[in-house]
């Protein structure tokens, strides 16, 4: 792949000049190797307060029970469940990139892929802390598990959803872990190879020898395409099975079949969102403008996009047949997320999700690095309140008007999601310290043909077609970590 | 083992010298030497270091024992020699009394822990209300006095009979009065005793004084006919029932009663003989008798007096003096005609009734009926009720005596004028001129508080006694449990202090029945007294009916009550308002008793909470929302109280109910709402429950816990089904949806079988009329926490059944205007129709929570019910979520440990309230009904010991047992001939959420009222 070159039009994937290995190992690892700068201490301070916040939450919900929620018995799930499902969406991005990108041979993937999987692990570590904080007698979590046990023994009910959950979170945990660790290795042998004394041991123990032979190389390629093989039906699989805890209900706007398709590329888009997110800041603070460019940074932003509006058709459908099915249950709880108490919950929803997103048609939205860092929060919000409107404004209203009732928060539902956003954040910072935040070796493996400088190597040798040179000199002009100047005389 | 044989220590013993009874007092024979040891001293003595080690051992003996942790005192004793009739797990019933209807007690190891009714009880046949199934609570709340008070410092019993029984005798001495203020006492027995007691002390009085009273009535009566006498009435005889604010079916003199006579004429048995009573209701607030009525209409308390004027005008073809016309209620003035159309039609089967006090109303009430020849057929004066018999003139009379000082000594039995006479200044500063008041209230209440002396009486489950609560029924009352407390029975603290011959009060009731009342039943001697014990009652012959005619003149009787409405009519920026009585409080005595305050309001949902009652209109008038605080000034009284949006309710009127406001009740119902007892006022002799007040905004407001806030069926009759009872007669299946075509989906759900029992249920929507004594019974069988008003505020009640109630408007026949836009848009609330629906676990057979529970919790049995597993419960919540009905209840705090909710039960003793086969849940555990599971299995278990098949009859579950309306019927359905197989036959049988497939096993029958177009 190094010897052959890359077609003209074909925008760099690692920007700046005089790009080695070498550089790339420095870059990455600066700040894993270096005391962390103000930026750093600054966000873990604040991280380490939300997580704080959510070891205490959640020790008092422990101590004093689910009523310390705004919970009732018309309202059984409100913001523990919003969150599970907000979480575990976010997840899928990082396992679509590293996997699915990975079949299909898109090589901008490698160096957002180890950021992106990280956030998939702590998107759903945070979305198991909701599954246990969540349940009345947390103690007895592992009772959905189906593991042998003295009491007759009992078997789990393979046909509650829940169940169907506990397979997919755990697979999908422990698959992304797999996957994301495997990839670290040759990351890990060359923090290993660079430090010295107790580190050096750490990474030693961490990169399970390392040697970085060919056949070792050709193992390490094999296995990766093996795990995505496995990952790849994951990113559809998880998220179908965390909507079917809606879908099979009977409640009134949980009950519709399109909740897996809808569910899986609303989850990918606020995944997207999220790798948004983080990377924007990520690549600012550390430096990683290069290897980090407006091309990866458009291409998500296309993606949120697409799915964006994916989900935008959902809504559409789902109005749709709840008209068109004349059930008076069905048709009311659409109606109630309009004229009902929740209605700025649903404008939120979808406004945000529907209407914000359909800006990134314009290109100066979507190549704007502040306006695209925005609306990927901003998508989140949204994304978070769909998860709200379905959950609650479905449950408070559903069949027998009598049970009709309001849900409010508790300081604790509201520390408790704080708190797991702030746990988010401590585990990323501290990964960001600790392990490279970007996979090194795949991002070396695209050096020599998709970098910039590659590219400018392929101008100075002249015969290329003059339309494709300025098309390509035309593609650059979006990134802002590329200097312009250097094309005027081409 | 034992031996006859004694030793002796020595001759000393034998011969028991002095010496040696004095030394055998010691713990020890020779004196321990610690004194010296500790002195230092010990070396002197006679042998020093044996006197040491033994000042040493005991020492340290001692010292480690008073440092071990003390022994945890397990309050449970096992019994080492079992008592003759207690087998631990087997529950004995004993027969007793409340209120006058024969009950059953249970009890398990010689506790009562459940009160039903007795199935051949004269009044309820087997039905309680609310109030007695709660009762039993009482016996057991920890706030009881504990023994007797005397100026607010405890007493022993015996120190106070003889402080009385010299205040007594001075009292007599000095001639000064003795009044003996008792709520209306039915008791034959206590009755004689208090004759007893005024033969010993000629200036007693004995006074009747119900803080709600029927003098009204009663006068009337004695003014009609001669005969001062609060009738029998017999709904079940009337095919057409005219009520003028007579809650008959909630509050008013007997409602267990009336309801079971009520619903007679009205359930599937009486439609299927194609028979319904009519019933027109006028009313100004929505009572729960209004609520079940054919035609409700408003009318205010100053249209109440012109509306009777014109319907005995109507029926009569007379005009009595006066303007009796309604110019501002055009409905009322229609409806007055229609009524006494239909009345006359009805002649010999009418019954008109009224629930004003004032005398006047009360005559005319009784010549309207005496000219639809009621008495005799729907009036019993002969056989009648001694239920109230209080006079208000005559306690009036007693609070004026007080304050001049003539009163000596005052004795109050069940009864708190402190706290519930609209002049309570007038009882407390008579109070103080009174030398000797004592009160016989088991608790602290306002009234006891103030007096000398309190000699708190038993709980009556731990009472001997009788009642008679209607002529010619007699009830014994006999103790369930040893006295828990240093108690004692008034009756025989009045025996006591009467010096009277008996000393108890057993022999005392024995006596009396052995030698006048056993006869009656055509009883003797211990025998006849056993059998008693063993029925619970025994009744006599009915007396005859005599003929009466109304020969009273009726013109200065409707200038009275022209005038009373004149005076009723509120100005501009007054409203006019209407006391009522709750159906769980009542007039407030049992105010401290959580599951009556946590029992929702039938009509308004409330708990916790007494509110103003205002017209929908009017809220949108005065700018209010409901929980806003408003201030009444009337009567030279004011309260601020927070206004509840009550459809129905007359316009430009309030309703408020009494007995709230409690300030000396004990921790549950202090503070609990705002005292409106000031609010009557006197007129004619007699207390009046209307007036006219002043409404002024606070700004405040104070939400109301509301067990339902959605009170619209939003056009869901899948969910309730009505028809009117032309449409029935025309074809019984109207609307059950029987005629449509169901298709059935089985193609993924196995077929459950049901090889020995399908227990199903059938609830009839005719025969509900809303009074939540289901909803107590099951609380009080299960083991159902009650949360507190924070709690149901956010919707977190724990019922098992729960009665939804909901409204709709303008009905033409057609169902009328039920969802939510159109109802706001409405002018008027007047016309408002209401409907009762008991909603409890559905046993589904296809139960959506089943599937969903990640580990099994709830599963399906095979005999129909859905089981539910606390233990293995782990509280993720999906079955709640799943339930269509929203009928499952999850803990969500540990309420039996958690101290924030100590509202009654975190002690020692009121957990032995408690029915042991039903265990208790922890928090994050979910819980639903669970169609009585213990019941089931007992009566399972009873039929197997007795080896036979389980007959219907043998399970009952607590909501069926207690309904005064036998509204809910549970039994197998595999039983072709079981009272539910064939009830769930009827056409008017549906399920609700039919179509969601759940295929539940509670059955409902469609609500069926008797409307006529002209009303419409």
């Amino acid at each position: 792949m190094a010897s052959h070159s890359e077609s003209i039009i074909r925008e760099p994937l690692i920007t700046g000049d005089n790009i080695t290995y070498a550089q790339i190992t420095n870059d990455v690892l600066r700040p894993v190797e270096n005391m962390p700068g103000r930026a750093w201490w600054i966000g873990f301070t604040i991280a380490s307060l939300g997580a704080s916040l959510w070891v205490f939450a959640v020790s008092w919900t422990f101590w004093y029970g689910i009523g310390e929620w705004g919970l009732n018995k018309t309202v059984g799930w409100a913001w523990d469940i919003t969150g599970f499902v907000w979480w575990v969406g976010i997840g899928h991005a990082g396992t679509l990139i590293s996997a699915i990108l990975l079949l299909f041979r898109q090589n901008w993937r490698n160096s957002i892929n180890r950021s992106a999987e990280a956030m998939t692990i702590f998107a759903v570590i945070c979305a198991a802390t909701y599954v246990v904080s969540h349940m009345g007698r947390p103690w007895l979590a592992y009772w959905p598990l189906p593991l042998p046990n003295q009491f007759g023994s009992i078997w789990v009910n393979f046909n509650s959803p829940l169940v169907w959950d506990v397979f997919a979170i755990s697979t999908y945990f422990s698959v992304s872990l797999v996957f994301w660790y495997t990839g670290l290795l040759p990351d890990l042998a060359s923090i290993r190879d660079r430090a010295t004394g107790i580190r050096q041991k750490i990474y030693s123990v961490m990169s399970f020898g390392w040697t970085g032979s060919v056949k070792t190389w050709q193992r390490f390629e094999t296995v990766c395409l093996i795990l995505a093989g496995i990952s790849t039906p994951l990113v559809l699989s998880v998220h179908t099975i965390v909507s079917m805890d809606f879908a099979t209900s009977l409640e009134p706007g949980w009950h519709t079949t399109i909740f897996p398709p809808y569910f899986v590329a609303g989850a990918i888009f606020s995944g997207f969102a999220m790798v948004q997110t983080l990377l924007l800041v990520t690549r600012k603070v550390l430096g990683l403008e290069n290897y980090i460019t407006m091309f990866h940074i458009e291409a998500m932003n296309k993606i949120i996009l697409l799915t964006g509006s994916i989900v935008g058709v959902a809504y559409l459908t789902e109005f749709f047949i709840a008209y068109y099915s004349g059930n008076e249950y069905e048709r009311y709880t659409f109606l109630n997320r309009f004229i009902g108490p929740y209605w700025w919950a649903g404008c939120m929803m979808y406004g945000c999700n529907v209407l914000m997103t359909q800006l990134m048609w314009f290109k100066s939205v979507r190549r704007n690095i502040p306006i695209s860092w925005v609306l990927s929060i901003v998508v989140n919000i949204g994304m978070w309140f769909e998860r709200f409107v379905i959950i609650v404004v479905s449950l408070h209203r559903d069949f027998l008007p009598s049970s009709w009732a309001m849900f409010h928060p508790t300081w604790v539902d509201m520390s408790v999601f704080i708190g797991s956003i702030g746990l988010f954040f401590t585990m990323f910072l501290l990964f960001i310290r600790v392990l490279p935040s970007i996979a090194m070796g795949e991002v070396k493996l695209i050096l020599k043909s998709t970098s910039e400088q590659a590219k400018k190597k392929l101008l100075a040798h002249g015969d290329l077609d003059p339309e494709q040179v300025k098309y390509y000199k035309e593609s650059l002009v979006k990134f802002d970590s590329v200097e312009i100047a250097d094309y005027q005389k081409v | 083992m034992d031996s006859n044989k004694k030793y002796w220590k020595g001759l000393e013993e034998l011969d028991q010298t002095t010496e040696f009874v004095e030394l055998n007092k010691h713990e020890f024979a020779e004196p321990i030497p610690i004194e010296d040891v500790l002195t230092g001293g010990g070396l002197m003595g006679k042998t020093p270091r044996r006197d040491f080690l033994k000042a040493l051992g005991f020492g340290v003996g001692a010292v480690s024992l008073a440092a071990c942790q003390p022994v945890p005192v397990h309050k449970s004793m096992p019994y080492l020699i079992k008592p003759e009739e207690v087998t631990p797990g087997v529950a004995n019933f004993y027969v007793s009394t409340y209120e006058g209807q024969a009950i059953l007690v249970k009890t398990r190891e010689g506790r009562p822990i459940k009160v039903e009714g007795n199935p051949n009880d004269l009044i309820g046949k087997g039905g309680l209300s609310a109030r007695a199934q709660a009762s039993v609570l009482d016996l057991y709340d920890i706030t009881r006095l504990k023994n007797p008070v005397k100026n607010n410092g405890d007493y022993g019993w015996e120190q106070l009979d003889n402080f009385i029984k010299d205040e007594l005798t001075a009292i007599k001495a000095s001639g000064k009065n003795i009044r003996l203020i008792t709520s209306t006492i039915t008791s034959p027995s206590t009755l004689a005793v208090i004759a007893d007691f005024i033969t010993a002390f000629p200036t007693a009085k004995h006074i009747n004084y119900d803080a709600v009273s029927y003098t009204g009535i009663i006068q009337g009566n004695q003014n009609s006919f001669g005969k001062a006498v609060l009738p029998h009435y017999n709904f079940d005889k009337a095919d057409v029932i005219v009520s003028f604010g007579a809650d008959f079916l909630g509050t008013w003199i007997s409602p267990v009663e009336f309801i079971r006579q009520y619903v007679q004429n009205r359930n599937n048995k009486s439609l299927e003989a194609k028979k319904m009573s009519r019933h027109i209701h006028f009313e100004t607030g929505m009572s729960v008798t209004g609520s079940n009525a054919d035609a409700r209409i408003p009318i205010k308390p100053s249209e109440e007096g012109p509306a009777l004027i014109s319907l005995y005008n109507a029926i009569s073809g007379k005009t009595l003096p006066g303007d009796a016309s309604l110019t501002n209620n055009k409905v009322a003035t229609n409806a007055v005609a229609l009524a006494a159309r239909e009345l006359v039609a009805a002649k010999g089967k009418a019954l008109v009734v009224a629930g004003s006090n004032d005398v006047a109303t009360q005559i005319l009430v009784n010549a309207i009926n005496s000219l639809l020849g009621s008495y005799g057929t729907t009036i019993d004066l002969d056989n009648p009720s001694h239920q109230f018999a209080g006079n208000d003139s005559e306690f009036t009379e007693f609070v004026a005596e007080m304050n001049r000082g003539e009163v000596g000594a005052v004795f109050f039995l069940d009864a708190n004028p402190v706290y519930d006479y609209y002049k309570s200044k007038d009882v407390v500063s008579g109070l103080k001129k009174v030398r000797l008041s004592v009160s016989f209230s088991d608790h602290n209440d306002e009234t006891a508080n103030l007096c000398t002396a309190v000699a708190p009486n038993h709980h009556y489950l731990e009472s001997w006694g009788d009642d008679n609560a209607l002529e010619g029924y007699y009830t014994i009352l006999q103790p369930t449990i040893n006295p828990v407390y240093d108690t004692r029975q008034a009756e025989h603290s009045l025996l006591v202090w009467s010096d009277s011959a008996t000393k108890d009060y057993y022999t005392y009731v024995r006596n009396n029945w052995d030698q006048k009342l056993l006869a009656i039943g055509g009883l003797t001697g211990q025998k006849g007294w056993e059998t008693l014990l063993q029925t619970g009652f025994i009744k006599a012959a009915p007396t005859a009916p005599g003929t009466y005619s109304f020969t009273y003149t009726l013109d200065s009787v409707s200038q009275k009550i022209l005038d009373h409405s004149k005076a009723l009519v509120a100005s501009s920026g007054s409203v006019e308002f209407a006391l009522y009585q709750t159906v769980a409080l009542r007039d407030g005595k049992r105010a401290n008793n959580p599951w009556l305050q946590e029992l929702p309001d039938p009509v308004s949902k409330v708990t916790w909470d007494n509110y103003a009652n205002v017209s929908p209109s009017d809220m949108k008038k005065w700018g209010y929302e409901d929980g806003d605080v408003v201030k009444i000034d009337a009567n030279g009284y004011s309260i601020s109280i927070p206004v509840l949006s009550q459809p129905g309710q007359a316009q430009g009127t309030i309703s408020l109910a009494v007995g709230y406001g409690r300030t000396i009740s004990g921790p549950v119902g202090d503070n609990v709402g705002k005292n409106t007892f000031p609010l009557y006022s006197l007129r004619n002799g007699t207390l009046q429950t209307a007036g006219v007040a002043t409404l002024t905004s606070t700004g405040d407001n104070s939400p109301l816990a509301q067990t339902q806030t959605h009170h619209s069926i939003e056009g869901r009759y899948s969910i309730i089904k009505e028809a009117t009872f032309k449409e029935y007669i025309k074809d019984p299946a109207v609307r059950s949806g029987g005629e449509e075509d169901h298709k059935e989906y089985d193609l993924f759900w196995q077929k459950y079988e049901h090889p020995t029992y399908n227990w199903v249920m059938a609830i009839d929507l005719n025969a509900c009329t809303g009074c939540g004594a289901c909803v107590v019974a099951c609380s009080a069988e299960n083991n159902v926490p009650v949360v507190g008003k924070d709690e149901v505020r956010r919707r977190r009640e724990m019922h098992w059944i729960r009665i939804d109630r909901y409204y709709s408007f303008d009905d033409n026949g057609d169902g009328g205007k039920t969802e939510e836009h159109e109802i706001a848009n409405l002018d008027s609330y007047d016309n408002v129709r209401v409907v009762y629906q008991p909603m409890l676990c559905q046993h589904c057979d296809h139960a959506p929570c089943e599937t969903v529970c990640p580990v099994l919790a709830t599963v399906h049995s095979s005999e129909g019910l859905n089981h539910m597993a606390y233990n293995r419960c782990v509280g993720t919540r999906y079955c709640a979520n799943n339930c269509p009905y929203k009928v499952r209840r999850f803990n969500w705090f540990n309420y039996w440990n958690d101290a924030r909710f100590e509202n009654y039960i975190q002690n020692d003793h009121t957990v032995l309230v408690l029915n042991p086969d039903v265990v208790t849940r922890f928090r994050g555990v979910m819980e639903k009904c669970s169609m009585c599971i213990q019941r089931i299995q007992a009566g399972k278990l009873k039929a197997k010991i007795e080896k036979r098949p389980l007959k219907d009859g043998d399970v009952k579950v607590a909501c069926q047992q207690t309904c005064p309306a036998n509204a809910i019927v549970m039994g197998d359905a595999n039983d072709p001939n079981s009272e539910v197989s064939k009830a769930l036959k009827s056409d008017r049988t549906y399920y609700v959420l039919e179509e969601l497939g759940t295929q539940p096993g509670v059955g409902y029958q469609v609500k069926v009222r008797n409307i006529t177009e002209t009303e419409a």
